[in-house]
């Protein structure tokens, strides 16, 4: 008996596996339950739910979609649930710097999931995935930043000459986030044309100045998690911040852009450089929503002064609660979700995948549709995937720590305080956040 | 030359109101206009393109498509808006009667402690709201929010409505009792007919705060089956990016019923706010 | 000539009326804020359910006592409203007097004055997130195309013009409200006082500002009273046009209790300070109400 069973464990094991590799998975058999799970709506991940009846139709399975909200409405949600004690649901989508807050509120899936299956994804977004150890969702899809411009910016020859004769070296797509701010306050032109912008509030302040503190070679804190980011580093990376904002070289109300803004901003014409997020890439390259599409250039993030590329990175995933009520199920639906062909069918839109081989097939698929902009999207933001990607502290007080940051960052940039006074308060309430929470 | 004023004037009024709009109908504008346009730099004044397909793109017959029920909302909205409108009416005029027709001990306290429970900021209600609702079972479901609302509207309701009832002279109704009406029966033949401007009003009242309201939507609606017009705003919002001509789309079905019940109540509705629109 | 119905002292029916306005009150409001009363007595965090047991007296309200970072928002909502509830009734005064003058077409003019009424404040608070943009926004273009300024002017940033950006959509959406409700008090303005007032050889003016703006008073407070019944509806607009920013700037009350409550997972102490906003709702609504009652008294008119 125990044979037979050590036996179909290794047979399903081994389907899985080929199956894998063949692309028509066997999803299991779940006829007549209903899988209750909360979704991230929104345009972009629409496309993904359409394929939902596909994994119906394998399984025998009902998939009962109990809300579908944008990340933020849906963390309230989830946090709503969790003080109600209502986690009443399977599968639910997460995000790699959301879920550290959430407790053990989702399952291991290292025992849910086969080894074979996680094998197949990029090791350092599973590596993003994993708290203490538990791999608590499964990636559906990453970010990461890189640097689009204006190309035709750089192949003109009188602004090539000018530069030079300004700065001394040659104009060209910069490598570093120093030439960056020479860049954009050269191509500044205040209020019709800016030469860079940033988004100036809430966590996505706090996640652009941290991955500069990063660049720079400095840290958030310490082994200790005494925060440690009014450092001299901290400081540089703010004043980078704080100096672009003086000099005009930024939009004057960027203290109050989030992606939306700085995304169309950049698609409105009227701005030179723009670091933002992998997602965006097709939108650009668009003519019915940019002015600037044919125009997009795209080169890795730059550098900081300790050398290392800036790579803030999240992955939107999939998780399933420790509460659910048949937890193969959900973990079928969740190999379904971030299977082989869905991520094919995310890829073509301009998701960028979170499956090694993916990125292969996708990147081909471009180039035989003749589609080079989205090849060379695709080439640049795989290796910053690889190479450039790191999440924030995987803690669950990252958020309220960056609700205490964010503020001070703005006072810096408008002029309120100074820039190691700021950080040296925030740095004051996060070790207040942080030994309250026990750390230290 | 009396006449010339007048035109002055209203060609003034009018010409002040339309500037007073203008915010608004820029979304009503852009609800015609492809993205790159809205949001141009240098601006484009004159549009170039007008179209529907922000309205093809929410209703599934554009070229591109995102998959927002729009049909679901709209439908909850209007159960939900109307629902707790009717409801709210009733349990209104039962309280604004007792206000007007009736003297009883507390009744100060009573009316200004109603109006004070509606002061209560949203954002204060929402998780223990949130909480009790969800150990009822009504958490995303119409009739939550319809409970919500009603809550939210009988204070303004009863004020109006006890208004208006004060205004009604009493006589009248001693008048029907006396010839052998019950009292009862004198309110729903004498003083209900009288008083149909000030429920009309309120009723517009009550109904714009629920067709409009999003903060306690938002956290007490989950899904199709309950979320409503205003949340779905948000829908159109991803985490980098969003479409604003697509929200502005969504913003014209949200306002055209509105405006709609406005206009034709429009004649009650001020005669419902005088109060004492019946010659007493 | 207003009687109340002379009742036996044992009438219930009164009782009977308003049990149904008591009960949903009660329920849907005084339940839940008792709720949130014991929750402002913990340590309560919405991912920790076990902190909802921990009892710790007032601390959460002693901390919020001695923190300027709670009370700079609250002054600065003070002020947001105060400013905010008397230029609206301005405002809605001045629309008010010029419909009143008009007879032909006046319903039609009447629903464009309410067109801002239809917009929900969610959608307001885009609006004018959009409309204020310093870079792509309708309002800057416009000034840049008319020679106004050659600046990128930040509505949303800059200290003052922030709040005023945001008071100005606040504005947008709420004059309608004291605009229809001064005017259905114009309509029931008796003739006579102002025919007679004329007679006398009184100015425009003096007619105005003797008698017919007395008259509205009582409109006036029962459009304010109204209006502070439901101020915390801005929480929308500031949510989506500043989030309170910049460097806490346009921080009101309600943004930072959601974001302490919500994002921050900290209800408790969010509760605490929800329950003196509260209070804070409950002075202006009693204090306008109060101005209510005595314009009526002082009118010789109800109550």
């Amino acid at each position: 008996m125990k044979g037979l069973r050590t036996l179909l464990v290794i047979g399903t094991a081994l389907t899985t596996w080929t199956a894998g590799i063949a692309a028509a998975q066997d999803y299991g058999s779940f006829p007549g339950y209903t899988l209750r799970v909360k979704l991230i709506g929104g345009a972009q991940y629409e496309p993904l739910y359409a394929e939902i009846p596909k994994w119906e139709a394998a399984t025998g399975a009902k998939v009962e979609i109990l809300s579908r909200k944008n990340h933020f409405e849906l963390d309230r949600e989830i946090k709503q649930d969790i003080a109600a004690g209502t986690l009443d649901w399977c599968v639910g989508s997460n995000h790699t710097s959301f879920a550290p807050q959430y407790g053990d509120i989702y399952a291991d899936l290292n025992t849910l999931i086969p080894k074979e299956v996680i094998a197949e994804f990029v090791p350092l977004v599973i590596g993003h995935s994993t708290v203490n150890g538990r791999l608590v969702q499964l990636p559906r899809h990453s970010d990461v930043s890189n640097l689009f411009y204006q190309k035709s910016l750089y192949e003109d020859a009188a602004k090539k000459e000018a530069f030079k004769a300004k700065y001394g070296y040659d104009l060209a797509p910069p490598d570093t986030w120093a030439q960056v701010k020479d860049q954009a306050e050269f191509f500044a032109a205040p209020p019709d044309f800016y030469g860079f912008q940033f988004v100036g509030k809430d966590e996505a302040i706090t996640g652009r100045f941290y991955e500069l503190v990063v660049a720079n070679g400095g840290k958030m804190f310490d082994d200790k998690w005494n925060p440690t980011f009014n450092s001299p580093e901290g400081v540089a990376a703010l004043q980078f911040f704080v100096d672009l904002y003086k000099a005009k070289a930024v939009p004057a109300g960027v203290p109050n852009y989030t992606w939306d803004d700085t995304g169309l901003g950049f698609a409105s014409g009227s701005v030179a450089m723009d670091l933002d997020w992998g997602g965006w890439s097709a939108f650009f390259n668009d003519p019915k929503n940019s002015k600037v599409a044919g125009n997009v250039g795209l080169i890795r993030a730059p550098k900081g002064t300790a050398g290392i590329r800036t790579g803030w990175s999240g992955s939107h995933s999939f998780s399933i609660t420790e509460s659910c009520d048949n937890k193969p199920a959900a973990a079928s639906f969740l190999e379904f979700l971030t299977g082989y062909d869905n991520q094919m069918v995310e890829a073509s839109k301009g998701l960028l995948p979170t499956r090694s081989k993916v990125w292969d097939d996708a990147t081909a698929k471009f180039k035989a549709d003749g589609n080079t902009f989205m090849v060379d999207v695709f080439s640049t933001f795989r290796q910053s995937m690889a190479e450039d990607a790191f999440t924030p502290p995987l803690i669950p007080e990252w958020i309220e720590v960056s609700n205490v940051l964010w503020p001070k960052l703005q006072a810096a940039m408008v002029g309120d305080m100074t820039a190691q006074a700021a950080l040296d308060a925030a740095a004051t309430e996060a070790a207040t956040i942080m030994h309250d929470a026990g750390y230290n | 030359m009396k006449r010339v004023r007048g035109m002055v004037l209203w060609v003034a009024t009018f010409l002040l109101m339309v500037v007073m709009c203008v915010p608004g109908l820029w979304v009503i504008l852009s609800a015609f206009r492809p993205n790159r346009e809205i949001l141009a730099k240098p601006p484009v004044w004159v549009p170039e393109t007008l179209t529907l397909d922000n309205f093809g793109k929410i209703f599934g017959w554009g070229a591109e498509q995102i998959a927002i029920p729009v049909g679901s909302y709209f439908l909850n909205s209007m159960v939900i808006a109307l629902t707790s409108t009717v409801i709210a009416l009733g349990i209104g005029m039962a309280g604004g009667y007792a206000f007007a027709r009736f003297r009883f001990r507390g009744k100060n306290s009573v009316f200004l402690g109603l109006m004070l429970l509606r002061t209560v900021p949203g954002i204060a209600l929402s998780l223990p709201v949130f909480m009790l609702w969800s150990r009822l079972g009504i958490i995303d479901t119409k009739l939550g929010l319809i409970i919500v609302y009603v809550s939210l509207n009988v204070p303004f309701t009863i004020w109006l409505i006890d208004g208006f009832f004060r205004q009604i002279p009493l006589s009248l109704s001693e008048a029907a009792q006396v010839d052998g009406c019950t009292r009862w029966q004198a309110f729903w033949k004498i003083e209900f007919p009288l008083a149909k401007s000030g429920i009309a009003s309120a009723g517009v009242f009550a109904f714009l705060t629920s067709w409009n309201e999003f903060a306690l939507a938002s956290q007490l609606t989950r899904s199709t089956d309950s979320k409503t017009l205003p949340v779905g705003l948000l829908d159109f919002t991803a985490q980098f990016t969003i479409d604003w001509a697509g929200m502005c789309a969504m913003a014209v079905i949200i306002i055209v019923p509105a405006l709609i019940l406005t206009f034709l109540v429009q004649k009650h509705l001020i005669a419902g706010l005088t109060f004492g629109g019946v010659k007493g | 000539m207003i009687r109340a119905l002379t009742t036996r002292r044992t009438d219930l029916a009164p009782f009977l009326l308003l049990l149904p306005a008591v009960a949903v009150m009660l329920f849907v409001v005084a339940l839940p804020l008792l709720f949130s009363l014991w929750t402002s007595l913990t340590p309560y965090k919405l991912t920790k359910p076990a902190s909802l047991y921990v009892f710790i007296g007032a601390d959460n309200y002693l901390r919020l006592l001695s923190d300027p970072a709670f009370w700079v928002p609250f002054g600065r909502t003070v002020l947001f409203l105060t400013i905010a509830l008397n230029l609206e009734f301005a405002l809605g005064l001045g629309i008010a007097l010029l419909i009143n003058q008009i007879t032909w077409g006046q319903r039609g003019l009447r629903t464009i004055m309410m067109f801002p009424m239809m917009f929900s404040p969610i959608l307001v608070g885009f609006q004018f997130k959009f409309i204020f943009n310093d870079n792509i926004g309708i309002l800057n273009n416009a000034l840049q195309s008319l020679g106004i300024t050659d600046q990128a002017i930040p509505w949303l940033v800059d200290g003052w013009l922030a709040m005023a950006s945001i008071l100005f959509a606040e504005m947008w959406m709420s004059t309608s409200v004291f605009a229809i409700l001064l005017l259905a008090g114009l309509f029931a303005m008796p003739r006579d006082p102002v025919e007679a007032a004329r007679v006398d050889g009184c100015n425009p003016w003096q007619v105005f500002r003797h008698i017919t703006l007395p008259f509205l008073m009582p409109f006036a407070f029962i459009a304010m009273t109204i209006r502070s019944l439901d101020v915390a509806r801005a929480y929308d607009i500031v949510k989506v046009m500043t989030g309170g920013g910049p460097a806490g700037r346009t921080e009101l009350l309600w943004t930072l209790i959601a974001r302490t409550g919500y994002e921050n997972a900290q209800m408790g102490k969010a509760n605490a300070m929800a329950y003196i906003s509260t209070l804070l709702s409950i002075a202006f609504t009693v204090y306008f109400y109060r101005k209510l009652m005595a314009a009526r008294r002082f009118m010789g008119g109800v109550q």
